[in-house]
């Protein structure tokens, strides 16, 4: 019986080896441009980091470093709390030695599904296809923190039992809706506006909106989640948006909007200011809104947030996004920033304004 | 040895580790023990409101839960589920001797037995996984298979009746074991019976025809009644709903990752990887052991999990859904009477230096587990859940839901004492909410770990807070923050220095109950409740009242025969 156990030995061995193989396979070699960019975010899903470097053709100004930092983030920025979840590659242009190649990457963050696309340039370095990086844009000297003399509001408890927490014995501060607009979006329905803080102190504020049929009954409920700046300073405006997935708007009667606001501490600082702000197209041919962001403050922004609002001839708002930026602000520092336009209102937006929110890791 | 030292043997080894409840810290031992609570607070109706904003418990097999709740009347949960646990390992070293008695003689039964005692598999599945259902219906399943033999050779109604119970009770426990364990221990015991029937003392002969319908007619009749008790369960377990699936090291490439081989295979393998030669050789050398050696060889590979593509290609769809572990515990049963033969014979040749090599062998295949759990334990810094479940249960907080995030196996600890709701659950017992369906069922605290479709299902949750009554979010993990801050929740109260923090959103209304979803009628409330524990209280009592008859095996007699009287010295004169 010796031949069945080296029958049986030889047949695990084969099996183990065609799984060995098919593993194997998703970890490609680089000898075509597409399976080299394809094997390099392999490294950086991994986070191999060593071996994605590796991978990187030497030039001036490549450092490690800032190599890592550009795609691992740092500063406790959102990339820093993201994992490259899936890449498709496409080539673009491709010469002999040298080829160009889009890569549509989706990270899995801590705030939900990011999309980027980023332009390489791969050159054929002895049979071995490298990757061109081109080392983020660098920052005129280090970050200049600025003393604050902003504003701070802070809240008093009245008493000194903290369990009667969440239950404030003061008026909420006076938030209104300015604007609203329901329109159909993607089979459902999208209710947009801006609320605005009327009071002298600052507010949390949250949308929720309510549709009702003609008989008056509800049909859906929905709250602004993330498409809303929360807190707001006396006088401040934030955009809102709600949306209700596979709904008609000829089946809603009303919307009844209630926003729930509270008083909260809060300081003005950071200010974020927003700089060279223009609509323009992506490779892809797809409106965006692109600008810089700057903290004039002295205070690091780890994860600012943009919301933008869209408004047409007549100054109504016909559309609200938002995006999260992966980088994080630094004194006196312009990061990029692009939030996505409707392709099918780019044409009737006449203005738009820029609300910048932010997490803060040291904030709670 | 008597079976009575085997019992004892294992409840000294394992008895003082259950004593000091190191499982109730395992990945899923607080999660049975969330389950039984509900039994014993309301044993006939499954429909249980702390879990994924209400749930019905018939989707996991309940006798391992029952049995805890049925002891926790006179002892808290947590010593209720150590005592089954305990018990479960004993009735496993008790049908790992019956199941090697099938193949090989009484001295080689009794090593597996104590081998059994020693596995790295069970001490995994014990202390790290938490799998008390799998190891208590690994436990009876080999009870039953012998059982299975034991009719389908020689007819015995009894065994029949045994058997019977004893599968149903298996399957009961366990539907990973009911679906691949029994399969892959009741056949090598057929054929065994087929290749054994006319090998006893009486003259009738059997054919293999008969061995086989006998042996169908058991099974089938299991397997019925296990699909009319189980029913409400298999309908939500075969339902289209799907898993996110989870990285698992179990299927992973093992060449590829060592880690996961360690953790997956070189520890519960232990010392029987220095015997897989052996297994090899010996398994196919004797046409009887055959059988047995395929089984082994086939759990084996199935244990590889992505190893080989064989584990995906036969389990399907499952592939995803549950650890490769206990395949590799099943292969570790399998190859123990091939083991025991293989002590037996190495104590006659070397005796004292091979009984000392085998007991060095038992003794770290059975300790290195538990440093590995000692030094990865499930929970990394556990921390004190009853301030938390204080809140939860004090001020009419209870009116609302909570989430965790990133509690790890201390998600179902603090289910258990709270008495509030949780929007989030075992996967395992999965019911998806509505607004997560398009993406699978995940466990929220971990959602993380899901990749962008377990924070996508996390997103979808917060949206709906209100309808779900959500209003408290306890975050043990940092990477949450941004989303509740932007999301608009606000951060109240820390606990544990820090390591934990409360948020809270305003708006949210108490919560509104749900009502059960596809409710379950009368009987098949009455049959999930009695058929399980009647199943495993009989058999248990017909195996202790009704003993088989031990099987002497026919061994030769040495030639020259022994001289019966002693020789008489006389005095010399």
């Amino acid at each position: 019986m010796r031949l069945g156990s080296i029958v049986m030995i030889v047949l695990l061995l084969v099996l183990i080896g065609a799984g060995t193989v098919q593993t194997k396979s998703l970890h490609i070699s680089a000898n075509t441009p597409e399976t080299a960019l394809q094997s390099f975010f392999a490294q950086v899903k991994a986070k191999h980091w060593d071996d994605a470097f590796a991978m990187v053709q030497p030039g001036s100004g490549v450092e490690k470093e800032s190599f890592i930092k550009d795609l691992g983030g740092n500063n406790e920025s959102l990339k820093t709390i993201s994992a490259l979840q899936d890449v498709k590659t496409k080539i673009l242009r491709e010469s002999g030695n040298e080829s160009d190649l889009r890569a549509d990457l989706q990270w899995s963050t801590a705030v939900g599904a990011l999309h980027e696309s980023r332009d390489f340039k791969l050159v054929n370095d002895e049979g071995q296809w490298k990757i061109v990086w081109t080392p983020p844009a660098k920052n005129d000297g280090p970050p200049k923190p600025l003393p604050t003399t902003y504003l701070r509001w802070d809240v008093v408890q009245r008493g000194s039992s903290r369990d009667e927490w969440g239950v404030q014995n003061v008026e909420p501060p006076r938030m209104r809706i300015i604007s609203m607009n329901a329109i159909e979006y993607q089979g459902g329905v999208t209710i947009l506006g801006e609320v605005v803080n009327e009071d002298t102190v600052p507010g949390f504020v949250t949308i929720n909106a309510i549709l009702l049929d003609k008989d008056g009954n509800s049909i859906a409920e929905e709250s602004s989640f993330d498409k809303i700046s929360h807190t707001l300073l006396p006088k401040e405006i934030s955009p809102f948006r709600v949306d209700f997935a596979n709904r008609k708007l000829a089946d809603v009667k009303s919307v009844r909007i209630s926003p729930t606001n509270i008083l909260v501490p809060a300081a003005a600082d950071p200010v974020v200011g927003v700089f060279n702000q223009r609509i323009e197209k992506d490779p892809n041919g797809k409106s965006i809104l692109r600008g810089e962001l700057v903290t004039q403050g002295g205070q690091t922004v780890n994860i600012p947030h943009v919301l933008a609002t869209f408004y047409d001839q007549s100054g109504k708002v016909i559309w609200v996004s938002d995006g999260y930026v992966d980088k994080a602000l630094l004194p006196q520092q312009a990061v990029p920033f692009a939030v996505d336009l409707r392709d099918d209102l780019a044409g009737q937006v006449q203005n738009y304004r820029i609300t910048v929110n932010y997490y803060n890791s040291n904030r709670s | 040895m008597p079976l009575a030292a085997i019992a004892l043997l294992a409840l000294a080894v394992h008895g003082p580790l259950l004593l000091m409840q190191l499982p109730a810290v395992s990945t899923g031992g607080s999660a049975q023990i969330f389950l039984a609570q509900h039994y014993s607070q309301s044993w006939f109706n499954p429909w249980n409101e702390k879990w994924f904003a209400g749930f019905s418990q018939t989707s996991y097999p309940p006798l391992t839960q029952q049995w805890v709740a049925l002891i926790s009347r006179v002892m808290s949960l947590t010593a209720a589920y150590m005592v089954v646990q305990l018990f479960a390992v004993i009735l496993l070293a008790l049908g790992a001797f019956r199941f090697a008695r099938l193949w090989v003689d009484e001295r080689s039964a009794s090593f597996a037995a104590i081998g059994s005692i020693f596995l790295g598999s069970l001490s995994m599945l014990v202390y790290q996984s938490g799998q008390l259902p799998a190891t208590a219906a690994t436990a009876l399943a080999l009870h039953g298979v012998s059982y299975l033999y034991g009719w389908s050779r020689s007819a015995k109604v009894l065994s029949l009746i045994k058997g019977f119970l004893l599968l149903i009770a298996a399957a009961t426990a366990d539907h990973v074991t009911a679906l691949f364990g029994i399969i892959l221990f009741a056949i090598p015991a057929v054929v065994l019976a087929i290749t054994d029937r006319n090998d006893s003392e009486s003259s009738e002969r059997t054919s293999s025809a008969a061995v086989l319908i006998r042996a169908a007619v058991m099974v089938g009749l299991v397997a019925i009644s296990a699909t009319i008790v189980l029913a409400p369960f298999w309908s939500s377990f075969l339902s289209p709903q799907q898993q996110i699936p989870l990285p698992d090291g179990s299927r992973d490439n093992l060449l590829l990752n060592f880690s996961s081989a360690v953790r997956y295979w070189l520890i519960p393998m232990g010392a029987i990887v220095l015997a897989l030669p052996y297994l090899f050789i010996s398994g196919l050398a004797e046409r009887r052991l055959r059988p047995l050696f395929f089984a082994f060889y086939v759990a084996m590979v199935l244990g590889l999990g992505g190893t080989t593509p064989v584990a995906r290609v036969v389990l399907g769809r499952f592939y995803e859904s549950f650890s490769m572990d206990r395949f590799t515990f099943w292969a570790t049963l399998l190859a123990l009477p091939l083991l025991g033969e293989l002590a037996t014979r190495l104590i006659e040749r070397y005796s004292v230096k091979a009984t000392i090599a085998l007991a060095v062998a038992a003794v770290l295949t059975f300790s290195i587990p538990l440093a590995y759990v000692t030094a990865h334990p499930p929970s990394t810094n556990p921390f004190r859940t009853e301030p938390i479940a204080n809140f939860l249960n004090r001020d009419n907080h209870d009116r609302f839901r909570y989430l965790t995030l990133g509690f790890g196996s201390q998600f179902a600890e603090l289910a258990t004492r709270a008495n509030a709701s949780t929007v989030d659950g075992d996967p395992s017992v999965a019911r998806v909410l509505p607004e997560v369906a398009g993406f699978g069922a995940a466990h929220f605290d971990m959602a993380r770990n899901y990749g962008s479709a377990g924070m996508e299902s996390l997103r979808a949750v917060l949206k709906h807070a209100s309808q779900y009554g959500l209003k408290f979010i306890f975050v043990r993990d940092r990477y949450y923050e941004p989303l509740l801050a932007f999301a608009g929740w606000r951060q109240i109260e820390s606990y544990e220095n820090g390591n934990v923090t409360l948020w809270s959103k305003e708006d949210v209304p108490p919560l509104k109950k749900i009502e059960p979803v596809n409710p379950i009628s009368w009987f098949e409330r009455m049959t999930w409740g009695l058929v399980p524990m009647l199943c495993s209280i009989l058999a248990i009592t017909l195996m202790i009242f009704f003993p088989e008859r031990r099987r002497v095996m026919a061994e030769p007699i040495p030639f020259p025969s022994a001289e019966t009287q002693a020789h008489r010295m006389q005095e010399a004169r």
